[in-house]
């Protein structure tokens, strides 16, 4: 994934107008499919996919491909690179104009978005190991509790004090949590340091389920300041994590590179 | 020449009227940057994109607020060895 373009403060200045969506590529079928949709080299879907789309979801706004580059010129290939300054600016500039088209419509723009989840705590674990994040599962075995807590802490999530620094998941049973450590049976906002390869976790701290969202501010801040991000470069984790075994395994097979290597399957990442 | 009673008392109140002046006018200077100082934490935030986990959600909201959609995909995995993109 490329990051300078998506680190860069007037595009993520612009991406407040935008309703911003990361997934993970080979771990939903039906998304693989929607992924496809929009790029696929040969009917392929490829390991990294990146366009901009109107709020119907189906009309792609810029050219789609395997990062930002491909819309706005810069550095394509392997890794995280660093962008030429114009491409990076054209990004921001295409993205204000873009929002300037579509600003939202009246009340339901300006209300609270729902908690940004992801899809189960596995893959939690993972994407959170991966942007060096802390995750907080909203778990409760009763749906009715977990929706008050939902209620409560999307206002957090969203507001300019939390807003992109953690990511959430929900639990309802605790068998989920197996390679948690320090787990509790007890309900609550739970919040987790993700293990350096994304395969465990371990609790950091959980807060009461039944918290006004008010009262929720200082024990979430104080949580969430408690997470050690990994230090590791691209090439030592990589190496440090081949070493200690650290193995993942996509929910659908990989794709990336077939319709260029012909009928060879070998999957890369 | 010597100053009359009156006139060093007008001075003395001209000259205190001053210095308030000048207290007020350093207090005003001081204010922005005690208040940026208070203020430094949340600028030196690292700011971030907040993102959407699943197509389902995130296409619901995009529907549901008119917004446009930033779409991101990508392997939480390089060789096999996961916890990187």
């Amino acid at each position: 994934m490329d990051r300078s373009f998506l680190a860069d403060k007037d595009v993520i200045s612009a991406s407040r107008k935008f309703v911003c969506i990361r997934l993970a590529t080979y771990e939903n079928a039906e998304e693989n499919e929607v992924l496809k949709g929009f790029f696929a080299r040969g009917g392929n879907l490829e390991n990294t996919v990146f366009t901009l789309l109107t709020p119907d979801g189906k009309t792609k706004l810029v050219t789609a491909g395997r990062s930002p580059a491909w819309a706005f010129g810069g550095v394509s290939g392997r890794g995280i690179n660093a962008q030429p300054e114009e491409s990076i600016k054209k990004m921001g500039q295409t993205m204000e104009a873009i929002a300037l088209a579509y600003p939202g419509e009246g009340k339901a723009a300006k209300g609270s978005p729902p908690l940004p989840y992801l899809a189960d705590l596995r893959l939690a674990l993972n994407v959170t190991a991966a942007d060096r994040q802390p995750l907080v599962v909203v778990f409760s075995k009763s749906a009715k509790e977990r929706k008050k807590m939902e209620q409560k802490l999307s206002k957090l999530a969203w507001s300019d004090q939390f807003i992109g620094d953690a990511q959430y998941v929900f639990a309802s049973d605790a068998s989920e949590f197996k390679s948690v450590k320090k787990f509790k049976m007890n309900s609550g906002f739970i919040v987790i340091q993700p293990g350096t390869f994304g395969l465990t976790g371990e609790v950091i701290d959980v807060i009461d389920a039944q918290l006004s969202a008010d009262k929720l501010v200082e024990p979430l801040a104080k949580a969430l300041d408690k997470h050690k991000p990994s230090t590791l470069t691209y090439d030592q984790h990589r190496q440090l994590g081949a070493q200690a075994g650290a193995h993942w395994k996509s929910a659908t097979p990989n794709t990336d590179g077939l319709s260029r290597r012909g009928n060879g399957w070998r999957p890369r990442r | 020449m010597t100053a009359s009673p009156l006139a060093l008392d007008k001075l003395c109140k001209e000259s205190n009227m001053e210095r308030k002046s000048l207290i007020l006018v350093v207090v005003l200077l001081c204010v922005p940057l005690v208040l940026f100082g208070q203020e430094a934490p949340s600028e030196s935030k690292t700011e971030k994109i907040a993102w959407h986990g699943t197509w389902k959600g995130g296409l619901a909201e995009a529907k549901r607020t008119g917004k446009p959609i930033m779409l991101v995909s990508a392997v939480p995995q390089c060789h096999s060895v996961p916890g990187v993109w």
